[in-house]
């Protein structure tokens, strides 16, 4: 079962999931995403670095959390991409809003 | 008639309704009833055990051990009775019960026992699951409770059937509607479906003088996820006749802003339009990615774009881009389901650079590739659409 831990760094809160990405586990990175928001948190980076596949579901659970933050007026990044989650992103050209980082600290410089 | 009369009679045509909705009277046996009847027989210790459904005129068993096959007047039946109220019907010993020792089916058949807990298609009692039995016969509370149990998930089964029998004809509604006739060209699609109903939609259809294919996704499984890909495909096929393939796409995210909206549902497209006459042609990719232009040595062109798919953000915009199918070229278009097979979308393309190389036809290429994921066996849905212009 994935599991999604929570920590921050400056002002950014980095979501790290531990696990494969799908239809089962799309709906704990939307509660963590979810809870965040409404935290006050809006600025998250989710560290994929544990993450070896995303399917469908799991795109649009990050879609879904960058349009939450984005409304919220912060922003959703990602960090530490593997292959088949870049590739990924990359057909779907979705890496043209979810510009994946190569590491947590990438994602949150500057910010 | 007695106003009594009058609402019993409405409410048996409800009733009727409901039985009816099920799709299950006169279908054939199936496996999870028999093994639910077998389960029941056995944990009961009886000789007939039965899925009963109470129609107009006549009891028709879905499944049953111990019982002649066939319907049987209903008038003669207990499970007849049984539906009449809510409640679970035990009746220890039929020859003594004058509700029933009357009947000379039923007393030449030599059953006492009988118990049956009713069948629920929403508020209606449409049937019974019931046992039966050559001598008289008690049941304790644990076994009432035990019935009541099994009948809760023998409702379960009939229900599902029914949404099988959905599922089966949104799949319908994903498909195009006819055969492509177009001298000079080839067009043939299939899509391997998974276990389970998705969302992956292909179509095609002539109109304005050109030939189009669409072949889509929508993020998700199931019938939420087929749902939204038989909208997405009509929408794009109305639009599409009567304005440029853009505008099509253009229109078709706006219509589904609303259905889309703050849900994380986004749909991946790719649609061609070509001219029959000259092969010119243009298409729009809504993040699909995964369109390729072969010639007839097998050489690939990827038709890509910077198009993100409909939903991923609203109120966004696509644009067409050009290219040419020339004789002897093949245009072929998969859902992302085929990159389960290859470790890299380039081997894919490989793979189906050397088809194309080997001269395959349209519907010789769909079928080696729908074949190969039938053999191996399908993760998720793949679709498959191809168009090949004959040689010159």
């Amino acid at each position: 079962m994935m599991q999604v831990h929570t920590s921050t760094i400056g002002d950014a809160t980095v979501l790290s999931c531990d696990g494969r990405l799908t239809m089962v586990a799309a709906p704990t990175l939307r509660s963590a995403i979810d809870d965040a928001v409404s935290d006050g948190r809006v600025r998250l980076v989710v560290d994929l670095a544990g993450t070896s596949f995303v399917d469908s579901s799991g795109l649009g659970a990050l879609v879904a959390g960058l349009k939450r933050t984005r409304q919220a007026g912060g922003d959703l990044r990602i960090a530490s991409a593997q292959e088949q989650v870049r590739m990924v992103l990359n057909l779907t050209n979705l890496d043209r809003i979810l510009e994946p980082f190569d590491s947590v600290g990438d994602a949150v410089h500057g910010w | 008639m007695s106003r009594h009369d009058v609402v019993e009679r409405i409410d048996e045509s409800a009733r009727l309704r409901a039985l009816d909705a099920l799709h299950v009277l006169d279908t054939p046996r199936e496996e999870r009833f028999d093994r639910l009847v077998e389960l029941v027989k056995e944990l009961f210790d009886v000789p007939v055990a039965a899925v009963t459904l109470v129609d107009e005129g006549r009891l028709w068993a879905k499944a049953s051990i111990g019982l002649p096959t066939g319907s049987m007047p209903r008038q003669d039946s207990v499970c007849s009775v049984t539906t009449e109220r809510d409640e679970h019907l035990v009746v220890p010993d039929l020859t003594v019960d004058d509700r029933f020792n009357t009947s000379s089916t039923l007393m030449a058949s030599g059953l006492r026992f009988y118990a049956g807990q009713p069948l629920h298609a929403g508020e209606h009692r449409v049937g019974v699951l019931c046992v039966m039995g050559y001598e008289e016969r008690e049941l304790d509370p644990a076994e009432i409770r035990l019935l009541r149990i099994l009948a809760d998930w023998v409702e379960v089964e009939l229900a599902t059937e029914n949404e099988m029998r959905r599922a089966a004809l949104l799949q319908r509604a994903l498909r195009p509607r006819s055969v492509i006739r177009l001298a000079g060209f080839e067009v043939a699609g299939h899509c391997v479906t998974a276990r389970q109903v998705g969302g992956d939609f292909y179509d095609w259809f002539i109109a304005r003088g050109s030939l189009h294919i669409f072949a889509g996704d929508v993020m998700g499984k199931g019938i939420g996820a087929a749902l939204i890909a038989s909208s997405v495909r009509a929408v794009l096929r109305g639009a599409a006749r009567f304005i440029s393939i853009e505008e099509a796409f253009n229109r078709t995210a706006y219509d589904l802003d609303q259905d889309l909206g703050d849900t994380s549902m986004f749909v991946t497209a790719f649609g061609a339009c070509i001219d029959p006459v000259t092969g010119h042609g243009r298409y729009v990719d809504a993040g699909h990615g995964l369109a390729v232009l072969l010639d007839r040595e097998g050489v690939p062109r990827r038709l890509v774009s910077g198009g993100l798919p409909i939903g991923a953000i609203s109120g966004d915009h696509w644009d067409a881009h050009d290219f040419v199918l020339d004789h002897g070229d093949t245009l072929v278009v998969v859902s992302d389901g085929i990159l389960d097979y290859f470790e890299t979308p380039n081997d894919g393309l490989e793979a189906l650079s050397r088809m194309a190389g080997r001269g395959l036809g349209a519907q010789a290429m769909v079928d080696e590739i729908t074949g190969f994921v039938e053999r191996v066996g399908p993760v998720d849905d793949v679709t498959v659409v191809v168009v090949k212009r004959s040689a010159g």
